[in-house]
Formats: C-alpha cells, sequence, structure tokens
C-alpha cells in the first residue's frame, strides 16, 4: 500500500485549565489516497479539535501528524499556512462565504493566497462552480443563493486549489434533509473523481453513505469500520 | 509551497474592507480629515500672511529710527537745537535724516468751528523729503515740494483727512488756521507705522516760521542708518541731538511693531498647528479603536483567510494597509479642504497665496504615518488570533 496522504500517531491535544480538557487522547489513524470517510461522535467528543489538527490549523500537545509524510509539528507557521494553501481545504458548516462577493470571487478567494493572477483564479473558480453543478449561478451573492447552493459554492472553495485533502467540517448542519442528501451525494460524485474527503459530523445517517466511518468518542477512535 | 499575496489583491483587500462598512469608513476618514485640513489651513493662511508682512516690512525696510530729542509729548522744557538734524546726519553711517516740528495751531474745517474742536488733530511743520524717508506715499494730489512749503498749502495724513471730512480734492477744499485759510494739495495714504503722521496735518517750514513763530527745533527726527550699524547709531544719537539733556531722547524703531507682529503670528500659527496635531492625534486614536473593533468583528473572516493559507504576515499587512487606506483617504480629502480654505482666505483678504508643496507632501505623510501607527496594535491582534479557534462554532 502507498504511503497514506495523512497519518496520525498517538495524537492527544490537551487544553490547559484550569480545568485541564483532554480533547484528544492517543489518536492513530491514516487516510489514503483517494479515501471518502467520516469522523463521527456526538458533541463533546473532540471531533472540532481532531479536524482542526488534521488540517494543520491546530497543533498537537503529543503525538506526530504527517501530510504527506511531512511531520507538520515541525513546521513554523509560515511553512503551515504554504501547507494549508496548497495541499488543504476547508468547508465549514456556517458556509462562511463573503457576502460582499459573488459566488465566482468567493470560490476565486480561495486561490489568493497562492499569489496567483485575477484572471486565472476566476477561471478556475468557474470550472469549480461548474463541478458542483453552480454553473448557472457564477454571479450570484451569497444571500441570492440557498443555502444548499451556498455549501455548494464553500465546497467549490476548498476545491478549487487541487488540494490532496479536504476537510468537511458538519456541511450539512445548517441544511434540511433533502439538501443534505444532495451534498452528500455531491462528496461521493467529488470521490469519485478522485477528491481525498474527511467528513465531520454527529449524524450517522449521513455517515452511513460513506465508504468508512470512524467513531469519536472522548477524544479517542471507539470503531474504525467499512459501513 | 509557500502562500503568496499579491500587491494588487492586498490593494483589493484594503479597500474591500472598507468598502463592507462604508458609513463606519466615512466616518473615521472625517477625523482625520479635519485634523489634516486644519493643519494645511493654518499652515497656509500664515504663510500667505507672513508673505505680505514680508513684503511690507521690505518695502518700509527696518533701518529706520524714530527720535524724539525733547522726549516726546510731555519735554523737558530744554530747547532742542536747531542744528540737531545736520549734527545727526554727520553720524557716519546715517544715510540720511527728516524731521518734523509741532507747529502750535490748531487746524479746522472753517471758521465756524470752535478753536478747541481740534479732532484730535496736530499740525505738524514738514520737510519736503518727509514722506519718501517714511515709504508713505500719496492718495490724492501731491506732497510739499519746493513752492508748496513758501504759501498756504497744506499735506492731510489720511485720519485728518476723515476727520476733517474731506475724501477729495474736488472742488479744492480749504482748511482754517488760526486765522489764515489754507489750500489742501494733496491727501496721504495710510502709514501704519507713523500714526502720529497719519493724525496731522502738515505745512511747510518756511510758512509755519512765518505765520506761527515755529523755528527748526525737531520734535521728531528721522533717522535712517546702515542697518548693521543701527544698534551703534542707536546709542550716540541722544548726546548728539540733545547735548543738554541726553536723557530725555527718546529713540525707537517703528518696524519693531510689525516684528512683533510677525513673532505674535508665528507663535500663533504654532499655536493652531499644535491643535491640528491634536487632532490628529485623537483621530489617529479612533482609528486604532475602530480598527480593534473590527478585527473581533471579523474573527472568522480572520480564521477563513488562515484556513486559505493567509500566513500571520498576510493577516497583519492587510488590517495596517487598510488603516493606512483610511488615513490616507482621510489626509487627500483634508488636504484639499485646507488648500481650498487658504485659497478661499487669499483671495477674500487680497493676500499673496503661498500653499507650500512640501507642506502638502508633509501632511499627507503625516496621515499616512498616524494610519499606520494606529493600525499596527489592530494589525498584531488580528495575527495573533489562533485559526482554529477563529474557525469555532
Amino acid at each position: 500500500m502507498a504511503d497514506p496522504v495523512l497519518r496520525l500517531h498517538g495524537v492527544s491535544k490537551i487544553y490547559p485549565g484550569p480545568p485541564e480538557v483532554r480533547a484528544l487522547d492517543g489518536i492513530d489513524l491514516s487516510v489514503q489516497q483517494g479515501e471518502l470517510l467520516a469522523v463521527i461522535g456526538p458533541s463533546g467528543s473532540g471531533k472540532s479539535t481532531l479536524l482542526h489538527i488534521m488540517g494543520a490549523l491546530d497543533r498537537v500537545t503529543s503525538g506526530t501528524v504527517e501530510i504527506e509524510s511531512v511531520d507538520v509539528a515541525r513546521l513554523s507557521d509560515r511553512a503551515l499556512s504554504g501547507l494549508r494553501s496548497h495541499k488543504i481545504g476547508f468547508i465549514f458548516q456556517d458556509f462562511f462565504l463573503i457576502n460582499g462577493l459573488d459566488a465566482t470571487a468567493n470560490v476565486a478567494e480561495g486561490l489568493v493566497y497562492r499569489g496567483m493572477r485575477r484572471r486565472e483564479r476566476r477561471e478556475r473558480a468557474q470550472a469549480a462552480l461548474e463541478r458542483v453543478g453552480l454553473g448557472h449561478r457564477l454571479g450570484h451573492r451569497p444571500n441570492q443563493l440557498s443555502g444548499g447552493e451556498r455549501q455548494r459554492v464553500a465546497i467549490a472553495r476548498a476545491l478549487v486549489g487541487d488540494p490532496t485533502i479536504v476537510f468537511a467540517d458538519e456541511p450539512t448542519g445548517n441544511l434540511d434533509s433533502h439538501t443534505s442528501e444532495e451534498i452528500a451525494e455531491l462528496f461521493t460524485a467529488l470521490n469519485d473523481e478522485g477528491a481525498t474527503l474527511v467528513v465531520i459530523t454527529h449524524e450517522r445517517e449521513l455517515a452511513e453513505r460513506f465508504p468508512r466511518i470512524v467513531e469519536l468518542r472522548d477524544g479517542q477512535i471507539v470503531g474504525d469500520h467499512a459501513s | 509551497m509557500r502562500s503568496r499575496l499579491r500587491l494588487g489583491d492586498l490593494f483589493g483587500l484594503g479597500l474591500r474592507g472598507l468598502a463592507a462598512r462604508p458609513a463606519r469608513a466615512v466616518l473615521t476618514a472625517i477625523g482625520i480629515a479635519i485634523g489634516i485640513a486644519a493643519i494645511v489651513a493654518v499652515i497656509g493662511i500664515s504663510a500667505s500672511g507672513r508673505a505680505d508682512l514680508i513684503a511690507t516690512l521690505d518695502r518700509l525696510g527696518t533701518n529706520l529710527l524714530r527720535v524724539t530729542p525733547g522726549g516726546g509729548v510731555l519735554g523737558t522744557g530744554s530747547e532742542v537745537p536747531e542744528e540737531a538734524r545736520v549734527m545727526a546726519a554727520r553720524i557716519g553711517p546715517v544715510e540720511s535724516v527728516t524731521q518734523t516740528t509741532r507747529v502750535d495751531a490748531t487746524v479746522r474745517r472753517n471758521d465756524l468751528i470752535g478753536e478747541l474742536e481740534t479732532g484730535g488733530i496736530g499740525v505738524l511743520a514738514s520737510r519736503t523729503d518727509l514722506l519718501g524717508e517714511l515709504g508713505g506715499s500719496v492718495r490724492e494730489g501731491r506732497f510739499l515740494d519746493e513752492a508748496a512749503i513758501r504759501g498756504p498749502a497744506v499735506v492731510l495724513g489720511s485720519v485728518a483727512a476723515q476727520r476733517l471730512g474731506i475724501r477729495d480734492l474736488d472742488p479744492r477744499p480749504r482748511v482754517y488756521m488760526d486765522g489764515t485759510w489754507f489750500t489742501v494739495i494733496g491727501i496721504l495714504e495710510p502709514l501704519e507705522l507713523h500714526p502720529d503722521v497719519e493724525r496731522a496735518v502738515l505745512i511747510g517750514y518756511p510758512v509755519a516760521e512765518k505765520l506761527y513763530d515755529t523755528t527748526e527745533s525737531p520734535s521728531t527726527l528721522y533717522v535712517r542708518a546702515e542697518p548693521d550699524f543701527l544698534n551703534d547709531v542707536a546709542e550716540v544719537i541722544p548726546a548728539t541731538v540733545n547735548p543738554q539733556s541726553p536723557d530725555a531722547v527718546e529713540v525707537t524703531r517703528p518696524s519693531d511693531a510689525l516684528q512683533a507682529r510677525r513673532a505674535a503670528d508665528e507663535a500663533l500659527t504654532n499655536l493652531l498647528i499644535g491643535l491640528g496635531a491634536v487632532a490628529l492625534l485623537v483621530a489617529g486614536v479612533a482609528i486604532a479603536n475602530i480598527m480593534v473593533m473590527s478585527v473581533l468583528e471579523r474573527r472568522t473572516e480572520i480564521g477563513v483567510r488562515r484556513a486559505l493559507g493567509a500566513t500571520k504576515r498576510h493577516i497583519r499587512i492587510q488590517f495596517l494597509f487598510e488603516s493606512v487606506l483610511l488615513s490616507g483617504i482621510g489626509g487627500i480629502v483634508g488636504t484639499a479642504l485646507g488648500a481650498g480654505i487658504t485659497v478661499a482666505y487669499a483671495a477674500n483678504r487680497d493676500l499673496t497665496l503661498a500653499v507650500p508643496p512640501p507642506g502638502i507632501a508633509l501632511s499627507i505623510g503625516a496621515a499616512l504615518v498616524v494610519g499606520a501607527l494606529a493600525g499596527l496594535y489592530p494589525a498584531w491582534r488580528a495575527a495573533r488570533i489562533p485559526p482554529a479557534e477563529a474557525v469555532r462554532k
């Protein structure tokens, strides 16, 4: 088997108190290129902390995190930023789009920190929007879009730079069940095209649509199986 | 594999950041604009005013001494020698000397007005060179000349003419002086440094001697000397012009009044610039305040940008640039406003316009510096926000 794109070994995260909080406790996890997996667990189980650590937004207290075999603990903040701009995509529950910008500009914003020219950014942004099925909404602003469409824009923004791995934090948490269904289908389709996706959720129904489920409880992995 | 942010994109981010809250941006920029406008206007107006003052000083010269050998109005009673003027002229660095002598007469519009109603107008015997020595000029008619000093001809100081109710020389006005009618041949322009001459009517020495027994003994001497030796001249003059009682002699320099005004102007200008600087400082604090608020409100944006690959430095310069942009806009508007005020003021007061370009560059620069300083702390705070916390629900 090839080297995993992401490998966590003995990862712990402790928030210094008082009271001291052990959010993650000895996590071992590997994600292969082209995988689509769900991390599931009740609220407070450490899902978001895990996502931030996997996405190099936060640092571990102990253990190692390797992205494409590079130990991120040794990287400077600047190098971590470079890593995020090139290798990692994020999708948030609240979409976090910029209200004053249209869909194309919002997606293009995902390439601003690569130093790419504006015209190229916009071309790629349009292609990414086509990919998530929003080719007809290029010039719409977030407040002119439905919740599902907004999340598609956010997904396009995460994918526009062709990252090695994409993390989604409760991507359907603000959507109705029908729209959630559509987003789940979109993830599956993008995975079929080759994207590596880690979806964090507390909805078992959503998780069970994906090939692999990792179960988290009290900062520890209590299950890791195919669905 | 590094994060990069293009300069053009930084510009876009800054503009967009401000445009997202336009009312707030405008209100904040107004503070800077007011401070800068005040400074530019004060510098501009005072520079214009000073240009005029310097021109006046240049025209009148600063090397004229006014000497009252008998000790001014009260006097000592001791007779000032008639040859005082000639003696003064013999002092080495003295270039020229002229004089006036008070005439014991009253001047009235006509013989029906009471002798005591002189309106405070004095009568002075004058030489033909007086006006030239004082740097004055006539508004109407001519000054006393060789012919006029012998006959009943009179020249009116500007204030005296006004008090006598004589505005022009048509039809040939006359005034009444103790039994003799004098024809007015000229009216002077104001002489701002010589109020005593402004308030007097001037007649020639020969006619004054003939009609009123006036002697050549001077009431006032006007001594023009080489500027470098002015103090030396002032020192030896008392003993020269009034050897009997040199202590009674008063020597003044009329241009000192203008110099004093100039110094006062400068002090006032500095005070106003200081006030402008305080306004600028307050505006800077307001910008810092608004930017700190903006950082708190935009925590999520900061988190998302960090997730998209922005380095701490990118976040820092984004907020710093926004702050500088804000103050820069305020600075440009303020400079335009200040220059406009100066132009309007100078046009209104008929002053020589003098808005120094370095001053304009300096004021815009000051605005940018204020913006940069005000933005430092908020930018530092924005960059310090941990990205994981900023995107947490």
